[in-house]
Parts: C-alpha cells; structure tokens; sequence
C-alpha cells in the first residue's frame, strides 16, 4: 500500500467534499464532512482451526450541519456522485436553523499524514503472516503440558479519513497492529487462562513477542490455577502499567470528557482547579503519543492531535472536549472528538491516556511493603463519573510480604473504592512506562481503539 | 447486487462452499442533553458479508482440509468483484481445517423479530419514545433528565448458501439508553440504564423510568455495603447482565461445541455440570432462537441453520452443546444453529418470597459492570446501586462488590416465578444466591 497517499477510492469521494461544504453552508452557519474508510485482517490459529477474516470494514461519509443549536447529520456507505448530491439535498432542505452563530472551523490547513513504520506489513502477504501466526503458536504450544488450548491472533486495521470544512481539508492513514497469544491451561479440575498482547500503530516492529514473553506467559497461566480467593478488604497495592492505565482512563477519564459536564454527569467539576490526587499524580490523553494504540494525526472534527494534561501534580486541570462541548462550555478545544464509524455519532472519547512517569525505581514500591497484593493484569475496567466509584477487575494478583512477592497469586480481584480516595492514597510512582492497547466505550457501545498506561504506582485500594 | 454476488460465487473457481448475507440498514438516531436535542441523525448502510469455502489437500499429509476466508463487500466494491472473490478462494486455501458441510434447505420456522411500527415510521417512534420518557420524568420528585439516547432500527438480512438454504427475514431494533440524575441536599447521583428490544410496546418506559428515578433517589442516601458472605438477590437487568451479559456468558461459552472442540470447555454430555450439592432450584436452559421479539431470535443464523430451541441444561446436567453443523459434525453431535436467547426455567415461589427473610441479605439492582469470565465463571462486579435487608428493612447500598464463581452460585440458586424478556434473556425476574462474597466497608 502506498502509505503516504490517500486511497484511490477515498481520493474520488474527497474532491467532493469542499462543494458539498458550500451547499450546506448556503443554509447552516457551520458544516463539515468525513468520510471514513476502515479494513483490517484477522489471522486466528488455535490448536485445532485456523481462519483468515477480513475484519470488518466500513466505509462511508457523514454529513454534520451546525444549526445554531445542534447537529443535523447525515450518514451513508453510498459513495457515489448521485448518493452525496442527494444526501446534502436532503441535509439542506430538512435543516431548521435555529441561530446563525457558526462554529470555529480553525485555521486552514490542506495536509495528509500517514502512520511511520519500520516493516510495512502490507508488503507481506497473507501467507507469510499467516506463517508467523503457525510458528508463533508452535513455540507456544510445546512450553507446557498443562495447556489444552493455544490462540495466536494477528490483526491489522488500516483507518482512512478524509475531513474538510471550510477552512480544513485533511487526510489521514493510520494503521493498527495487535498480536495476542493466549494460553488455556488445566489441572484436570480447574481451568485458567492468560494472555500476552502487543499493539499499537506501526509496522511489524510494534507487535514481535519474545520467547522469554512466550515462557513468562506459560509460567504465570500455570500457577495461576493454584490462585486463590482474595479475602476482601483495604490493602497496600502495587498496580502494574496496565492496572495503573484502566485506572486512568476508566476511574478518571471517563469523568473527564466534557460531554459529561454538560449532562451534569460529572463530580469531576467540582474540582476543576483543585486537587484531586496525590501531588505525585499527573494524568495525561495524547493522540499524537507516537506508536499509540490510540494515536491519530486529527480527531473526526479536524481537530489537529496534541497532548492535553488533565492532571497535573495532583491538580485538575483541564477536560477533554470536541467541538459541540468546547463551544457549549467556552472551554479549550481538544482533539478528542471520535466516531466508532460513519454510522454513530461523535463523542468525547479519549485516547492514549496514561499517568506521566515518576521517579521511584520499581523495585522500591515493593521495599516498603509489610503485607499487600501486586495487581500485575487487567481485564476490565467500568467508569462511574457522577458517583466516582472504581470498578476494575485485575486478573490475578500476588502476595507481596516484606517487600517480597511470594508466589501466591489470587484471582480473580476487583477493586473499588472511591476514585479521590484512591488517587490521593498514591504514595510513589514507579520511573518506568508501558502502553496497552484495547478498545473502549462509551457506557455500553461506541467502540473506538485506545491505549491506557504508565508506570507502576503504590496506592490503597479496597480488594474483593 | 445480491443476484450479481451469488452468480459470481457460483461460478468462481474454488469456492467450494460458500455464504453471503445481504445486511441492509436504516437508522434513526436521537440524542438529548436534558429536555433538549443535542443531535439528530438518519443513516443508511447496505453490506454483503461473504464466506468462501476451498476444499485442498491437507499440508501435514492428513487427508483433506477445507479453509475458510471471509470478507465484507461494500457497494463500491462492485466493479472488482471478480478479483476480490478470487482472493478470498485463494486466503482459505491458505488454511487447513477439517471438513465439515453447511445447512442445507430448510423450512424456516416463523418467528417475530420486526416491529411493524417502527417499520412503519421509525423517526415517529424515537419521537414517542422521547415524549413519553419525559412525560414520565415530570412525575418524579427532584430527578431530571441527564442524557438520552434513542435508536430506531430496522434491517432486511437476506441469506443464501451453497448448499441451497436461502432466507429472508426483517427486524427491528429499538435501543434506548438513559441516565437519570436525582437531586439531594448537598449531592447528586445518578441512575443509567440502558434497553434493547426488538419491538416499541415491550419498552414500557414509564415504568422503567419510575423504577431507575427511585434507583437514583436511593443513591442518594446509599451507603457502602459490610464485608462477609450473605445470601444476595439480583434481579431485573442485573441478573440478565450477570447470566446472559453480551452473550459471552460461561453458560454460553461452556455449552459451545466449538469450545468443546477446542477444549476449552471442560463439560460432558450427560455429565452434571453445576458443582454439588444442589440445594436450589432446578436449573433448566433452554437456547431459543424462536421468542417472538428476543433479541437473539431469529428463523436462520449466520448460515443458514434454521432457528430453533434447544434444551442445554436440566436441572444442572448437560444434555446438549450447541453449535453450527460444523462443529455438529467433528463431535458427531446433531447441530443446533447459533445460540439463541437464553431461556431459563422460572422458579417456584414468587419474587415477593426470594425478598422476605428475618435475615441479612443483599438485593441487588444495578452493577457498573458484570460479566463473569466466560472460560473460568469467576465474577466480580461493582455495586451500582443495591439494598441491605435487615428483617424486611431496606436501606440502600452502593459501592463495593460482589464476587464468586456464576456456577457455584446457581447450584443453590432460589429462582423467582415471574419471568421476564430482557433482550437475549428470558427467565426469572430475579434469583437468590445464598453464599456469595461481599467486599464492602
């Protein structure tokens, strides 16, 4: 693929978009259009099947009319010349302006980007990847023999947006790499899991696993069918990156998009400009983080990628926000307007949001410890921004005792609590940095590709 | 197009089986910040998700394979056809798998899943739909509208296969996502729920505002719950959330042949899979593909299997895996199409009965999430919102969790009398668990 053009079949739809702009524009006192082109692979190979999907793709425009209040929008995956003439037609006619105040469209810009990489797997064809799936899961398989089951999993989602109002005219090609190897384990009586993945955007370099990882991952899937059931209760905790990212992004995150504050969802508010962690807390979203799962070069608004610092040394400091929130609240605008595709409406949505690297090696965050659990995996996570309750389920945990980790693993473990109790019990940020990819949502739906991350952290938590 | 894609696939070289389902749909999408609109929208989608089949020898000498690619054509795909069915021919037979056949014809059971209604009018529902949910928020003391969502679905599938199945079916879809803020002295709290149905009248939205606006309400004054083992009653979404989730439920996936294939599922036909000793009621699931307006139902799945009902668990024993004709056919089990609702035998007492006790128990109406792990049953979940019942006195909880393993707890599961459709479920309006985990306070 020809990373640094748009694709032929975008490029027709886009040499459009400036004219359907102006019709709207007769009428609307702001409008812009995306059109978005998804496709993907997916490679599975399992003890016993192998399959080759084409993830699925989309592709399609949608139309927004500012009408003084809201957005009037219109959506289709017919491309053609006649379908968009007929769309902004139906757009324009049907729009009940209700004030000629217009939205900002920025400064203009006329600009393509597309993801950097190293080995462009586009130039591989499926066969060969498919190779590397059946000798992953061959250095997988033999590891162990409590396992019953390996699955390898190669995916490969390429995104293509075009936006433009009348200011913007932008294109982007992003590509999204994720490998997952998961193993299934047994004893005979009890059956376990565990997974190791790596993800982001870029070439095949972002996505190679080691067979030090392979054994880790085997080890660890092992014993944890010996885990046991955590006793509930308050304990001193080291969150691995990835415990420490969910917290970010589910417990803080979600209470911070601006959406919220206008749906008076949001206790965040009340402490804009206060305090609300640790001193040693800085919580950041960054769709420019290069390598990112959840990195673009410009939001579904065309709102062009940068870092926004939420927290900063324990204070709160700004939200995220698109278009409609930024203009309805008179606060900053941030590149975080998202759609999950043509089909759904733009949110505020996050997207690699992490807490910024501290200063204590790791090994220290343990040193300290009498009795306390390292939470060293995720599995999900569950915002609450108007109670502020933290719910997320750590796949397994280990004893820490005397600053040392004993083996004894507990799982599964969900902590909750009170989201400021829990940032302000943070007592040390560890000085390393890991990103995790996955997807997100809002509520129940509206997926769209994220990372959460950051160092290891010494916190409380209430376990269960 | 459909016509165009099937000639094409019949006469392309190496498609040794193959499945394409035509999706055609049209949105109606209604977003409200408080009384007021935030957005409007209308979309119209129209895909073909095609499945080829190529028969080969097997690599490691074993005797034949068939490999399998899929691919999604869009519209504008049209003029290269040819080559992209061509390259799906050649990606299945990149891979081995052991051979197995599709569905053939077969006489489709008939089953509501289309709401003429919303057929009919779908901008007109979401505007119903948006009135009579405010109308119903006026009688509720200091609780307002945070946020609404409307969706107003409707879809033509159309499917055909190579080994001769082909049908036709419409349905509707109405999902409705809300959150209710309630107002005290010196805080707010919230209630969000969000419903999916197939059919406008089984929303009933007036009620289930007036049961979220005293959830809210009760936040309010909810405290965190104590720390021990206690018997716990869920019910309503919660329950379906707990037993069902997004169809990725233990009871799904431990009853799937292809888990079985994969030995992931460590169950036996004929073997009790529930631990003992069972000390509640019979547990008895039932996959149903045929509840008029589930929202798993349907005549035909994904390939063609008509839709039908099958009898997984009684009282605790597996009696079926089911699973699609391929996975049928390795285990030598007769196939059952996809997973329907999940249908579960009500329950002998009243849910008036499950809430009287001189004890303390848990009731519990709401988790932020809770999705037990499909391959382990182990769950933990938030409490949104719930009740500590102390001899009949109620007082609102929330914050902390519960957890335990989903089986362990139905074996001494009590089930409620009435039942409910909550979209992919169709039970017990409630069930009680006698020994599960409280971490709280």
């Amino acid at each position: 693929m020809d990373w640094n053009h748009v694709p032929a079949n975008l490029q027709e739809a886009r040499q459009h978009l400036p004219d359907l702009i102006r019709q709207v524009e007769r009428r609307a006192p702001y409008a812009h259009a995306l059109i978005s082109r998804n496709s993907g692979l997916q490679i599975t190979v399992t003890d016993r099947e192998q399959q080759v999907k084409e993830m699925e793709p989309s592709s399609g425009l949608v139309l927004s009319a500012w009408n003084g209040a809201y957005f009037d929008e219109l959506a289709t995956s017919d491309l053609s010349k006649a379908s968009l003439d007929t769309l902004t037609r139906d757009l324009s006619s049907g729009l009940n302006v209700r004030s000629p105040v217009g939205l900002d469209p920025g400064p203009a810009l006329d600009q393509h980007w597309s993801t950097a990489m190293q080995h462009d797997p586009t130039n591989l064809s499926v066969k060969d990847k498919l190779a590397l799936c059946l000798d992953l899961h061959r250095r997988t398989r033999g590891l162990d023999p409590h396992i019953v089951n390996v699955q390898v999993r190669y995916q490969e989602r390429c995104e293509s947006k075009a936006f433009a109002n009348r200011s913007r005219h932008l294109s982007q090609n992003v590509l999204r790499l994720r490998l997952f190897v998961l193993v299934v384990v047994t004893d005979g009586a009890r059956i376990q899991y565990d997974w190791v993945d790596k993800d982001g955007t870029g070439g095949l370099e972002v996505v190679s696993i080691s067979d030090q990882e392979l054994h880790d991952l085997c080890t660890k899937a092992v014993a944890s069918l010996a885990a046991d059931k955590i006793p509930p209760g308050v304990y001193q905790v080291v969150t691995c990156p990835d415990v420490s990212g969910v917290i970010a992004h589910e417990a803080f995150g979600h209470g911070v998009e601006l959406d919220m504050f206008l749906k008076d969802r949001a206790r965040s508010r009340e402490y804009l400009n206060r305090a609300v962690a640790s001193p040693l807390v800085s919580i950041l979203d960054d769709p420019s983080y290069p390598g990112g799962h959840g990195t673009y070069f410009f939001d579904d608004e065309g709102q062009i990628a940068s870092p926004t610092c939420i927290i900063r040394d324990g204070v709160f400091r700004q939200g995220l926000s698109d278009l409609f929130t930024s203009h309805r609240l008179g606060m900053p605008h941030t590149a975080n307007g998202r759609r999950e595709s043509f089909e759904r409406k733009n949110y505020v949505r996050m997207s690699n949001t992490f807490f910024a690297r501290g200063t204590t090696p790791v090994a220290e965050l343990f040193s300290g410890i009498d009795y306390g659990i390292y939470l060293n995996k995720t599995s999900s996570g569950m915002e609450d921004p108007k109670g502020w309750g933290m719910q997320v389920t750590s796949q397994c945990g280990e004893e820490i005792r005397q600053g040392k980790l004993t083996g004894r693993l507990f799982a599964p473990i969900g902590i909750t609590g009170y989201v400021p109790d829990i940032l302000q019990s943070v007592s040390a940020v560890g000085n390393d940095f890991r990103l995790t990819g996955g997807t997100c949502g809002k509520g129940h739906k509206e997926w769209v590709p994220v990372s959460s991350g950051g160092p290891h952290l010494l916190l409380k938590a209430r376990l269960g | 197009m459909l016509h165009t894609i099937v000639k094409t696939l019949r006469e392309t070289q190496g498609a040794h089986g193959w499945i394409v389902r035509q999706v055609e749909n049209n949105s109606t999408q209604s977003y409200l910040i408080g009384a007021e609109r935030e957005c409007s929208r209308r979309v119209h989608s129209e895909r073909y998700q095609v499945t080829v089949m190529n028969d080969h020898p097997a690599r490691d000498g074993s005797g034949s394979a068939r490999g399998e690619a899929e691919a999604t054509i869009l519209p504008a795909d049209l003029p290269e056809l040819e080559s992209k069915l061509a390259e799906l021919v050649f990606t299945a037979g990149l891979t081995d798998n052991r051979p197995y056949d599709l569905p053939g014809p077969a006489q489709y059971a008939s089953v509501a899943t289309a709401d003429p209604t919303i057929l009919a009018d779908p901008s007109a529902v979401a505007d119903q739909v948006t009135g009579e949910l405010l109308l119903a928020l006026k009688g509720e003391a200091a609780v307002r509208l945070s946020s609404a969502e409307v969706f107003v679905e409707g879809s033509q599938i159309t499917l055909h296969n190579s080994a001769g199945a082909t049908g036709s079916q419409r349905t509707t879809d109405l999902v409705v996502e809300m959150v209710l803020l309630a107002s005290g002295k010196d805080n707010e709290m919230e209630s969000n729920v969000m419903l999916r149905r197939r059919r406008a009248a089984d929303l009933n939205t007036a009620a289930v505002v007036q049961r979220h606006a005293q959830y809210a309400r009760d936040a309010l004054v909810a405290r965190t719950p104590r720390t021990g083992i206690f018997p716990v009653v869920v019910s309503n979404e919660a329950l379906a959330e707990l037993l069902m989730g997004e169809g990725d439920s233990p009871l799904v996936l431990r009853s799937s042949a292809q888990a079985k294939y994969q030995q992931v599922s460590p169950w036996e036909l004929g073997q009790r899979v529930l631990p003992e000793p069972l000390s509640g009621d019979p547990i008895v699931i039932h996959s149903n593909a045929l509840v008029d307006y589930g929202t798993r139902s349907g005549s035909f799945d994904h390939e063609g299997h008509a839709g039908g009902r099958t009898l997984i668990l009684d009282n605790g024993m597996l009696r079926s895996f089911w699973g699609p004709m391929r996975y049928a056919q390795y285990l030598s089990i007769p196939s059952t199409g996809e997973f329907g609702n999940l249908e579960l035998a009500p329950g002998s007492q009243p849910l008036s009965s499950l809430l009287s006790d001189t004890g303390t128990f848990y009731h519990v109406v709401s988790f932020s999430a809770m999705s037990p792990d499909p391959i382990t049953a182990d769950f933990v979940g938030e409490i949104r919102l719930g009740y500590e019942v102390n001899n009949g006195v109620a007082t609102p909880i929330r914050g902390g969790s519960i957890g335990g393993n989903l089986l362990a707890a139905l074996a001494t599961a009590t089930l409620s009398s009435e039942t409910a459709l909550l979209a992919g479920y169709y039970g017990p309006l409630a069930a009680r668990f006698e020994s599960i985990t409280v971490a709280g306070a």
